[in-house]
């Protein structure tokens, strides 16, 4: 335990508050005219830059005052003996440092009732709890005691305090009143006041004087069990709270201190407002948010006020419950969302905390009235080229609190308690001998380092959480995507900004540090960027060294392959460039079939990685087996195959991910897991293999105490290989004499998960996931994308919605919307079953699955090829193109294009 | 090398408890995950042979649920053509695996006997049952006495 820090942020606490009083300036300068008063205020500065100077220090290293703490002389003083040790010194005249925190001296600016820090921090006052007593010290008897809020345990000098306090602020009592913390009570007092006698003003100047100023709302609906609690208890929670916080406060999400708020009562509180109506009170509350807004932020930068006061502040203002009324959110809620921004690292962590524990019933609305405020902002607002979204307060404000939000879902979700990691993979790279030598003209390598770095989102760091250990999130991860926004971010823009982040951080913002806004089309479109941008460093490099004479790179990777030998062809080539120039895998894919003459503008090389999913997914090829119960593929362990054609695979999928091509694999879940880095655990049979799944889940619900009778289950487990070979494993030494029991149930089941899913593949997998991050490795996929996106991105959405497509497509060639064969087509795709829509889809696109983003993104062109002829349909792969002839009838139409559907496998590239 | 231990010991439970609707159980000694059986219904119309039955247990047997088909033809609502049968206690929905295997023949003992032609595999035997219960009966007892087995005679 701390007593130096507690303390000093209590009395900071309390000027805060006491300072507060200030807010109104009519009542401080009638306070000033008396010369008494004056003087004493006077006094009192000078004895808070004497307590600061003991504290403190004036921050100067050369300072020689041996009253202050810069100097060194003055020895460790706690708060109170410097208070004590103040007062002496002023009476001494001691020598006061020329710049001791000016901004600390502010904060008490002339203010007579205010209590001095000598005065405040009695011998017993250590708790921040105590400035709710301080509070009330200048709080009049009778609104003590309508609040019903007890006194206890005052020192006799204390006392003595109070009543010369009340004695001194006789005349401000009601402005005190006003300015007293928020209680349950008071509110349901002040409102049933309102409705009962159609007074409206003191609840609303009530509302107002909490909300404007920080200090006093940090105050509200402080929680009682603190308060009431007597001295003893009150240290010992203390202390505990502070050991807890000190066994790691990164992990143990449960270590959050309680806040001194009682988020129950304030919601409580804040039902029985509802009751009134909002006319009489709002107009004065929003005013009153606004400049809370302001403050909290001001208050924030300058560090005048604690973090847990400020996070009490955001956590009451948020469980407002008209906060998404139209008045509350266009004129106040932005400024309190850039408040949030402010708000240090460990701040917004905080409020993560209390958020996942104490607030779960409101996060649901938080949500919305973020994302209702950054829709309509988006939507109303015209962004161009001197005035970009990322710098637009109102949205990148409102975005910031829905990170911290998006981090209290995941606490307040259901987390993996397994958080085993895949065992890191460095690719190496080769090494150019001209990079070193002309290393110091471009940066790229030297950023690498730094790169990696900062793809940690820093709050989950702080929060020690990860979007992978997320489960099931309290709000799903599919309402935090923002679909007015994603559309009106320029993501090449954007990207600039997002590398910015890492060299010059605070000075940009960027959407792709809070990916969870954006939808996966649009991160797809900034990975893009990403990629290019680094590709442009590169492509400079590649000019440095084409000055010195080396050969100019191919901008492309190119591969030659021949049809007859795909696979072989393909490995070779990729296996040659892996070992010899692994950066040109990043480089855009460029595929020659060898005597074909397809010029390769994305066409060619859909077919070729189609071609090579389907030879290498097929279960004759041994690679991957088909599990029946689920429908999905898995690496087969028993697999013949060398590791290279893993690897193969492995940089197929990366490659696909880089050259937006959708490839039909259907791989579970657990797949893109691993390949995030996470090992797979129990959770992830449930799409890998549901029925085990449940059987599993089953054995571990079930209660009885004859578990071991009747499941007669041994730490050995039976498998089958791909030839239906029945296979045994021990998942422990000498397991089929180990009985599966109530006790050991749990590592059964852990262990029979990491054996399927981690141990049994893992020389497949490796090879797989080394290919796959030769591709990937540098770029921020994982930054940007959870499991459930790099599916999308890999494998397409999956639903086929054709009114969709349609609305989507374009025309070309004397073709419109409303030409007759066109509305015909679309009668016709309309009618056809969905095999045949997917047939349809595979011959005019290359692939039958959806694009991420759903069919709207197909760029879909149908476009007219001559006038009616006996000739099929053809299509453009790489452009998504249909070439139509305008044929005569409905029904040649549909003749002829089921039978360009159903019989061209080939390529009608022109 | 020995099976698993929960097939082995439910096998010799079977087999100990000398069940009178299930018998001449055979299993192959190298694999202990396929058993075959004869079904002997007491109810007619099937009560005029016995129906020979294979049970597939699964390699991840008691977690996932065994399969059974019948391998002897039969006329029922509830069994199709190839011998596939729909039993709610074996669905991947409905399975515990702390269902023993003679729980599983009971309860299919139990369908043979009295049909649920409210969830038929069979639309077609289904409508007659409920319809033309004296013609069902007729064509069961007819395809039974040409397909299925001889009766146990102890």
């Amino acid at each position: 335990m701390n007593p130096k820090s507690e303390s000093v942020e209590a009395s900071r606490g309390s000027e805060a508050s006491s300072s507060s009083i200030n807010s109104t300036p009519d009542i401080v300068e009638d306070q000033l005219t008396s010369g008494n008063i004056m003087k004493r205020a006077a006094a009192k500065q000078l004895i808070e830059k004497y307590f600061y100077q003991l504290l403190d220090g004036c921050g100067n290293v050369n300072c020689d005052n041996r009253y202050c703490a810069s100097s060194g002389a003055a020895r460790n003083l706690s708060p109170n003996e410097a208070a004590a040790e103040a007062i002496k010194l002023f009476y001494k005249e001691a020598r006061l440092c020329s710049s001791v925190t000016p901004n600390k001296v502010s904060r008490t600016d002339s203010n007579s009732y205010e209590p001095s820090p000598s005065s405040t921090l009695g011998p017993n006052h250590k708790n921040t709890s105590e400035n709710k007593e301080n509070q009330n010290i200048t709080t009049p008897e009778p609104s003590t005691a309508s609040r019903g809020e007890p006194h206890t345990s005052h020192t006799a000098q204390q006392q003595k305090q109070k009543k010369r306090k009340r004695y001194n602020s006789k005349d401000y009592q009601n402005v005190v009143l006003d300015g007293a913390p928020l209680t349950e009570e008071r509110i349901y007092k002040l409102c049933d006041e309102c409705l009962q006698n159609r007074a409206e003003e003191p609840l609303s100047k009530a509302l107002s004087k909490a909300f404007s100023r920080p200090s006093i709302l940090a105050r509200c609906f402080a929680s009682k069990i603190s308060e009431n609690a007597n001295e003893t208890s009150k240290d010992t929670e203390k202390e505990s709270k502070e050991s807890s916080r000190s066994c790691d406060p990164d992990k143990d999400i449960d270590s959050v201190a309680a806040p001194q708020l009682d988020v129950a009562s304030c919601r409580r509180a804040f039902q029985y407002l509802a009751k009134v109506p909002t006319e009489y009170y709002s107009t004065d509350l929003v005013i009153a948010l606004k400049s809370l807004g302001s403050y909290l932020s001001k208050d924030l930068k300058s560090e005048k006020l604690s973090i847990e006061d400020a996070v009490n502040c955001f956590v009451i203002t948020f469980e407002l419950p008209n906060l998404g009324c139209s008045d509350y959110f266009e004129i106040a809620l932005p400024d309190v969302c850039l408040a949030i921004g402010e708000l240090p690292i460990k701040g917004q962590a905080r409020l993560a905390r209390i958020w996942s524990q104490y607030c779960k019933d409101s996060l649901r609305n938080i949500l919305e009235t973020l994302q209702q405020l950054i829709s309509l902002r988006v939507v109303s607002c015209n962004y161009h080229v001197f005035f970009h979204v990322q710098e637009d307060g109102h949205v990148t404000g409102p975005t910031r609190v829905l990170k911290v939000l998006y981090y209290a879902s995941i606490l307040a979700g259901v987390l993996d308690s397994n958080t085993l990691h895949e065992e890191p993979i460095v690719i190496a790279h080769q090494h150019d001998p001209l990079e070193s030598v002309l290393g110091h003209l471009y940066p790229p390598s030297s950023m690498k380092g730094a790169r990696n770095s900062q793809l940690n989102d820093p709050l989950a760091v702080e929060l020690g959480v990860s979007v992978l250990d997320s489960r099931t999130p309290y709000l799903p991860f599919e309402d935090f995507y923002n679909e007015p926004l994603s559309d009106v971010i320029e993501m090449d823009k954007d990207c600039e900004d997002y590398e910015m982040v890492i060299s010059r951080p605070n000075t940009r913002f960027s959407f792709l540090r809070h990916p969870f806004v954006l939808t996966v089309a649009s991160k797809s479109l900034g990975l893009y960027y990403e990629n290019r941008l680094r590709m442009y460093s590169e492509s400079r490099a590649a000019l440095l060294q084409a000055a010195v004479g080396a050969a100019r790179p191919e901008p492309f990777l190119r591969l030659r392959v021949r049809r007859s030998h795909l696979i072989e062809d393909a490995l070779v080539v990729l296996e040659m460039i892996s070992m010899e120039r692994a950066l040109d895998l990043k480089k855009q894919l460029v595929v020659e079939f060898e005597g074909e003459q397809g010029v390769d503008e994305g066409g060619v090389s859909k077919e070729f990685f189609q071609l090579i999913v389907e030879e290498i997914f097929n279960p004759d090829y041994g690679m991957f087996t088909h599990q029946q119960d689920s429908r999905n593929v898995w690496f087969n362990p028993t697999s013949f195959e060398t590791e290279a054609q893993f690897t193969l695979i492995g940089i197929v999928l990366g490659l696909a991910i880089y050259n937006n091509v959708i490839l039909a694999v259907n791989f579970p879940m657990v797949v893109y897991r691993k390949l995030l880095g996470r090992k797979g655990s129990f959770e992830d049979l449930v799409d890998w293999n549901p029925i085990l799944y449940n059987g599993l889940k089953d054995m571990l619900e079930y209660t009885g105490d004859d578990l071991e009778e009747v499941y007669y289950q041994t730490f050995r487990i039976c498998y089958q290989d791909v030839f239906g070979t029945n296979m045994f494993h021990e998942l422990k030494v000498n397991g089929d004499n180990i009985f599966v029991t109530q006790e050991n149930k749990k590592e059964f089941v852990d262990l029979y998960a990491d054996f399927l899913l981690n141990v049994s593949v893992e020389t497949q997998f490796r090879a797989f996931r080394r290919g796959f991050l030769m591709v990937t490795d540098e770029s921020p996929l994982g930054a940007f994308f959870r499991p459930e996106e790099v599916e999308m991105l890999v494998c397409g959405s999956k639903v086929f919605d054709f009114h969709e497509l349609e609305k989507s497509t374009e025309y070309d060639g004397g073709y419109a919307s409303d030409s007759k064969i066109v509305q015909d087509f679309w009668g016709i795709v309309h009618s056809l079953p969905l095999e045949d829509k997917r047939k349809l889809l595979q011959f005019t696109t290359g692939s039958d699955r959806v694009p991420v983003g759903g069919l709207c993104n197909l760029n879909f062109v149908i476009a007219r090829n001559g006038p009616d002829c006996d000739r099929l349909p053809t299509a453009h792969t790489c452009f998504n193109v249909l070439l139509l002839p305008e044929y005569d009838t409905r029904d040649k139409l549909q003749d002829r294009l089921l039978k360009a559907i159903n019989y061209s496998k080939g390529f009608g590239l022109h | 090398m020995a099976a698993t231990r929960r097939l082995q010991k439910e096998l010799n439970d079977i087999r100990q408890s000398g069940l009178k609707s299930f018998r001449d159980i055979q299993v192959d000694e190298s694999n202990i995950l396929t058993w075959q059986g004869l079904i002997v219904p007491d109810n007619p119309p099937y009560n005029k042979g016995a129906f020979r039955i294979e049970i597939n247990f699964p390699a991840e047997y008691p977690f996932k649920p065994p399969k059974i088909s019948f391998k002897t033809k039969i006329y029922h609502p509830n069994i199709d053509e190839k011998g596939q049968v729909c039993l709610p206690i074996i669905s991947a929905e409905n399975w515990k695996p702390a269902t023993k295997t003679d729980q599983v023949i009971q309860a299919l003992v139990a369908l043979v006997n009295d049909p649920e032609p409210e969830h038929p595999l069979r639309a077609e035997l289904a409508e007659e049952f409920l319809k033309d219960r004296k013609k069902f009966t007729k064509n069961a007892e007819e395809f039974t006495k040409k397909h299925s087995e001889k009766r146990p005679t102890d």
